[in-house]
């Protein structure tokens, strides 16, 4: 029995897959996010488990652990002259016009940052010697700070890791829990590289208690942690690099869509995640896509992390009438307490799914299964109250309420195509090349409209919708990345980079068959980062022997022009170790009748794009049968999700029960 | 008055914003120099077809109000037919200062046949370098002829073919010309973006929406700005501060300004602001106007689109050969990134008297630009370094100020020490938080940088930097900033250096910069 364990800010999602019926159960309970294990832990006793089962969890306590501040003490040592590296960043403010702007507090204060006598030039040659009298000093100083934990980063490291090493052997030997960058991340660019190290500093020692206490308790034949890569490693292994789950949650939501999408045989994918505060998007191009350009609260991530964009509006974002007389959405959110104004529970604002409702978009009576009860008058009146404050002229036969309602869901979708926008066409991808994904709560309502605006032919909901993250995590490979800067010329003799990456695939190799995967089912992926000599940016490409003609080609495709006459650089060599872990596969079902009618609710009145209100099928969906063809306008009721089904688009139910949407094309 | 849809509105605007957007990822994906790609030098924004701005990308607020203008020469100058391109960095015909080159291209909409001009797309980056008397175009002159190759309103492209003879022209003038080609490919990609993008939306909406929506979020901002000034005490608020020198006369340089806020409009009046200057430091009217914009727009507070309507309620006065509106052949290379931090300074002291719990002391107000060129042995090559260095903030009602951090008119990138080191025969000494610097108040200034470089090889060192003698105001009684200070350390000794110098320096010289502190708010307690 494999678990996937996915504990989100509301609910925590169990996906339960039996191994050997070869089915799959879903379940959700409320999250308790002051303790999250509780949750977990009272989840996995409701389940009855014959066997010992294999756990796969993602958690936010490591993203939780930084945005509340509520790390480990954390100093940090640096080179003599540099310990402010840290506080500077990059010297570039947040809000170009807020003149009060603020930037986050760095998370080593100024008393817990330490330097030390050193320094290494850009060759690895030590132009100043490690002083280690130093040492005992500001060990003393460290017991004194009471600290925790101590990121070691040093100018050049990556180069010549000897000073660190030895810096961080005598903490250790003291009783420190550290991080050095030498062995977080050898990769250039002191204030990424400390940021990162400092990171892992800061989260490593909660994480290490949260999944210490896990392991304690759990009786399982195997414990994995989902990782911001897409990949999973033992909870062993996450304990002491926890900078590699931060950006873990969304994490679990793009693999599950990319598994559910390939499955039903689209390779070419945007994932759409849309909640109730915030909506997580992603293209997948036949793979899923991973930056080393994350942050986290203002902070740099040099690992690889799923490219995910995230923007703060979804269901529970609050719509109000600005000054200047336009109706806004977001970026305030009601959340899931009080949350909107129809769940009765203090909601004073109207929000995205009051709208929603008031428009006859969700079935009240099956909303989370008919479990909560939606209170349409106090969304009504709250919406009436922004119809007057932004001067609405109600539309056609509409209410006041009702026009300021479809006002609301207008302007979160222009928010939504442009979050979608940011994704592909600012990424060099055309989203009419591609299928839309549609997962968590709130997305079904939009995703087609959303779709339709950007001419993309297809939407894809998967059955299990508001789950899908925990199922991702279920499908996760092992995957272990690393990184080390080498500085070469473009002429650097291919054997010589072959011999530098086989020293980080022996190290992937073995790191991965200690997760349990057996040899011949680890892939190793070679590749380097290349520039122009004495740009500032570098592009990833595998290595080959004739890298340096691939590198020009891949900068003519990506930017448009290349100088193949131009001396070039390896900046990093980099190894993915990617462990094949056997997947669940979906139940699959023969096709059947195309007749819905078994699904089929009642006539019920929704407003339309258009302003029309129109009397139109609501359907089950739980009850749908592979086979089954709906045409639009529709709604198709799910117990966590809705889907909207406009006008000229038509969804087909596959074998593996999704939603499969033809959208309405332009012409 | 005609009606607006408040849900249109909305969505326009955030249609309109992703077109600059857009346009800005193509300039960035496609541009060749690290000032481009890294620091993220440069604006895009759309223009109606009167050259009003109705959408900016917002990168750099210096751009903000003068690529108008630029906008406003191009139409002037020519009539425009599909696929054109006009080039210009002339900062007496639309520019600023040589470095930034900016193109505009007409977006017309409509079939082959019947193509009308709808309006413009253009985009500005500032070029590391644009030939001149020093590497990277930022000198110590005293006429613009020194600075670069100066260039008007030209077309750079006509209907889709580039005039190659200019570009021979501008490329034989430049120190790295296939970087300048690289960057001019980037930047027309760019306006072909925006084109593509606004056409688009003409097919999706119709011309006449689309147009009626760009009024309304014109009328939007302007409404949004009255109200601003609608709230501010009727009054006359005047304030003056000095720039430090113009790098040729020791003599401080004064500007003045008078804020009249009548109802819900302001004159904003720099009448007693010292006549422009032999030195580099004179700002052209591009650069008030900019300046100007950014102080009213921070002081709204709100996420309002940068577009024309912020400037309507707005009249700004500048005297003709004056400091803030110099004439030719004055030097300008300072002017768009020192005196335009001073101008923000006067504008927001002047304004402190009307809202004092709404405005900031004074921030470093400098850039403290540092270039460096000469040739590499160990790489052989020549080199030109260009980089701006953050400062404090000043404290607000409420807070402290941030220490070490660009504020005001620019809001450009580092470079990481460890890719310095890498690149040029530099080594970085120590790169530090100048503890102390802030001005004292019961909220303190931020703090600025010390940045000590040595030099590993003999080269030419430019600086161009301001508040190296006058300090950054405090507010409420709160202390001002220090100012900052320039020196060159030989042999272990160490020598002072002038706020805006070039000098050769050897092999083994340190240049230290520390950069000012932000005025503190308030008098300190106890």
């Amino acid at each position: 029995m494999r678990i996937g364990i996915d504990i989100g800010g509301t609910f925590t999602d169990f996906v339960i897959f039996n191994e050997e019926s070869g089915t799959f159960i879903t379940d959700k309970i409320l999250s308790t996010p002051h303790n999250p294990d509780h949750a977990l832990l009272d989840g996995l006793e409701k389940i009855n488990q014959p066997t010992q089962p294999y756990i796969i969890h993602g958690s936010t306590v490591a993203t939780n652990a930084i945005l509340e501040r509520k790390g480990a003490r954390t100093a940090l040592i640096s080179t003599q002259g540099f310990g402010d590296v840290i506080a500077i960043g990059r010297q570039v403010r947040r809000d170009l016009y807020d003149l009060f702007t603020t930037q986050p507090r760095p998370l080593v204060d100024d008393e817990g940052r330490l330097e030390i006598q050193e320094r290494v030039d850009h060759r690895g040659q030590v132009l100043t010697p490690l002083n280690k009298a130093e040492l005992p000093i500001l060990i003393d100083k460290l017991r004194i700070m009471d600290v925790e934990s101590v990121a070691v980063c040093l100018l050049f490291s990556f180069m010549y890791p000897v000073h660190e090493q030895i810096i961080t052997q005598a903490l250790r030997q003291a009783g420190f829990t550290v991080s050095a960058s030498y062995e977080v991340l050898p990769e250039f660019r002191e204030y990424e590289r400390t940021s990162t190290t400092v990171i892992n500093a800061y989260v490593s020692p909660i994480v290490d208690r949260y999944l210490g206490g896990l392991e304690e308790r759990l009786e399982v034949a195997g414990f994995q942690i989902m990782q911001s890569n897409g990949g999973s490693i033992r909870a062993t292994e996450a304990r002491a690099g926890a900078v590699r789950s931060i950006l873990s949650g969304p994490a679990g939501g793009v693999v599950g869509a990319f598994n559910v999408a390939q499955t039903a045989g689209f390779e070419q994918i945007i994932s759409f995640d849309m909640g109730g505060t915030s909506t997580d998007v992603s293209l997948c191009d036949g793979a899923i896509r991973v930056t080393n350009e994350a942050e986290i609260d203002g902070f740099p991530i040099r690992v690889p992390v799923i490219d995910i964009h995230t923007v703060g509006s979804g269901g529970g974002s609050i719509a109000y009438a600005d000054a200047g007389g336009a109706l806004r959405v977001g970026p305030k959110s009601a959340g899931a307490d009080p949350g909107p104004v129809c769940y009765g529970r203090g909601g004073r604002e109207p929000t995205v799914t009051d709208a929603n409702l008031l428009l006859g978009r969700l079935a009240p009576d099956h909303f989370l299964g008919g479990r909560m009860e939606l209170d349409i008058q106090a969304a009504e009146k709250t919406l009436e109250s922004l119809a007057r404050n932004a001067g609405l002229t109600p539309w056609l036969d509409l209410t006041p309420a009702q026009t300021a309602a479809l006002g609301v869901i207008k302007v979160v979708n222009a928010h939504m195509e442009r979050a979608l926008r940011v994704i592909s066409v600012e990424r060099g991808y055309d989203p009419r090349d591609f299928s839309l994904v549609s997962f968590g709560g709130a997305g079904g309502l939009h995703a087609v409209d959303l779709a339709h605006a950007l001419g993309i032919p297809h939407v894809l909901i998967p059955p299990c919708a508001s789950t899908l993250s925990a199922f991702g995590m279920l499908t996760a490979d092992v995957i272990k990345d690393y990184v080390q800067t080498v500085m070469m010329p473009g002429d650097a003799p291919f054997g010589k980079l072959e011999q530098l990456l086989d020293q980080l695939a022996d190290r992937g190799s073995h790191d991965v068959q200690r997760e349990g995967v057996s040899e011949d089912r680890i892939k190793l992926h070679r590749e380097l980062d290349m520039r122009y000599a004495g740009q500032g940016y570098e592009l990833t490409l595998p290595l080959t022997p004739d890298f340096v003609h691939v590198f020009h080609a891949l900068h003519q495709r990506t930017y448009g022009h290349s100088a193949p006459g131009s001396p070039v650089e390896i900046v990093n060599i980099r190894l993915r170790a990617v462990g094949g872990v056997s997947k669940p596969t979906l139940p699959r079902s023969p096709l059947g009748v195309e007749d819905p009618s078994k699904a089929f609710i009642g006539r019920r009145a929704f407003v339309q794009e258009d302003g029309k209100i129109a009397h139109e099928p609501f359907y089950r969906g739980e009850h749908l049968q592979p086979g089954q063809v709906i045409a639009g306008p529709a709604m198709i009721v799910y117990k966590d999700t809705t889907v909207y089904l406009p006008e000229g688009s038509r969804a087909n139910v596959d074998e593996y029960s999704n939603l499969v949407i033809e959208v309405r094309s332009e012409t | 008055m005609i009606a607006f849809d408040p849900v249109r509105l909305e969505v326009f605007k955030h249609l309109y914003s992703s077109v600059a957007e857009e346009m800005g990822m193509v300039l960035r994906r496609t541009g060749y120099s690290p000032n481009i790609k890294e620091r993220r030098d440069y604006s895009c924004a759309l223009f109606d077809i009167k050259g009003r701005m109705f959408a900016q990308a917002a990168h750099i607020p210096v751009h903000l109000g003068s690529m108008p203008l630029s906008v406003m020469e191009g139409i002037q100058a020519y009539d425009f037919s599909p696929g054109d391109v006009v080039i210009l960095n002339d900062p007496y015909h639309g520019g600023t200062h040589l470095p930034d080159i900016t193109l505009i291209s007409p977006i017309f909409i409509g079939q082959d046949s019947t193509q009308e001009l709808f309006g413009f797309a253009a985009n500005r980056a500032h070029h590391s370098d644009v030939g001149g008397m020093t590497p990277g175009s930022m000198p110590l002159s005293n006429e613009l002829y020194q600075e670069g190759i100066i260039i008007p309103p030209i077309k750079l492209v006509e209907v889709g073919v580039v005039n190659q003879g200019i570009m021979d022209l501008l490329l034989a003038n430049v120190r790295t010309p296939d970087e300048r080609a690289g960057d001019l490919r980037a930047q027309m990609a760019a306006n072909n973006k925006g084109v593509e993008r606004m056409g688009e939306l003409v097919n999706r909406y119709g011309r006449q929406e689309v147009e009626k929506y760009i009024y309304g979020l014109l009328e939007y901002a302007e409404r949004m700005t009255r109200r601003l000034i609608g709230d501010l005490p009727n009054g006359k608020y005047r304030f003056v501060d000095r720039m430090d020198d113009d790098g040729l006369n020791p003599e401080p340089v004064e500007i003045a300004v008078t804020i009249t806020i009548q109802g819900d409009e302001a004159i904003v009046d720099f009448s007693g602001t010292s006549p422009q200057c032999r030195g580099g430091i004179n700002a052209v009217y591009a650069i008030t106007l900019s300046a100007t914009q950014y102080v009213f727009r921070a002081l709204i507070g709100l996420d309002v689109p940068s577009n024309a309507g912020c400037m309507v309620p707005i009249k700004i006065i500048a005297p003709e050969g004056t400091l803030v509106n110099a004439q030719p052949p004055a030097a300008v290379a300072g002017g768009n990134v020192e005196t335009s931090q001073r101008i923000v300074d006067v504008l927001l002291g002047a304004l402190a008297q009307a809202c004092p719990d709404r405005v900031p002391a004074a921030s470093q107000g400098t850039m403290n630009n540092l270039t460096i060129g000469g040739w590499d042995p160990e790489r052989k090559r020549s080199y030109a370094y260009y980089e701006t260095i953050g400062g404090g903030t000043g404290a607000c009602p409420g807070a402290d100020g941030i220490d070490a951090i660009h504020s005001h008119m620019t809001n450009t990138m580092n470079t990481p020490i460890e890719a310095l080191e890498y690149t040029y025969p530099f080594r970085v000494r120590s790169y530090e938080i100048r503890r102390g610097s802030g001005g004292e108040g019961c909220f303190n200034g931020g703090n600025g940088i010390c940045r000590k470089i040595e030099l590993l090889h003999e080269a030419q060192v430019t600086i161009l930097s301001d508040r190296r003698r006058f300090c950054p105001y405090g507010l409420a009684g709160g202390n001002p900033g220090q100012s900052g200070s320039n020196a060159v350390i030989r042999n272990g000794v160490e020598q002072t250096l002038p706020g805006k110098v070039s000098l050769e320096v050897q092999a083994g010289d340190v240049i230290s910069i520390c950069t000012p502190g932000g005025g503190g708010y308030g008098k300190k307690t106890g």
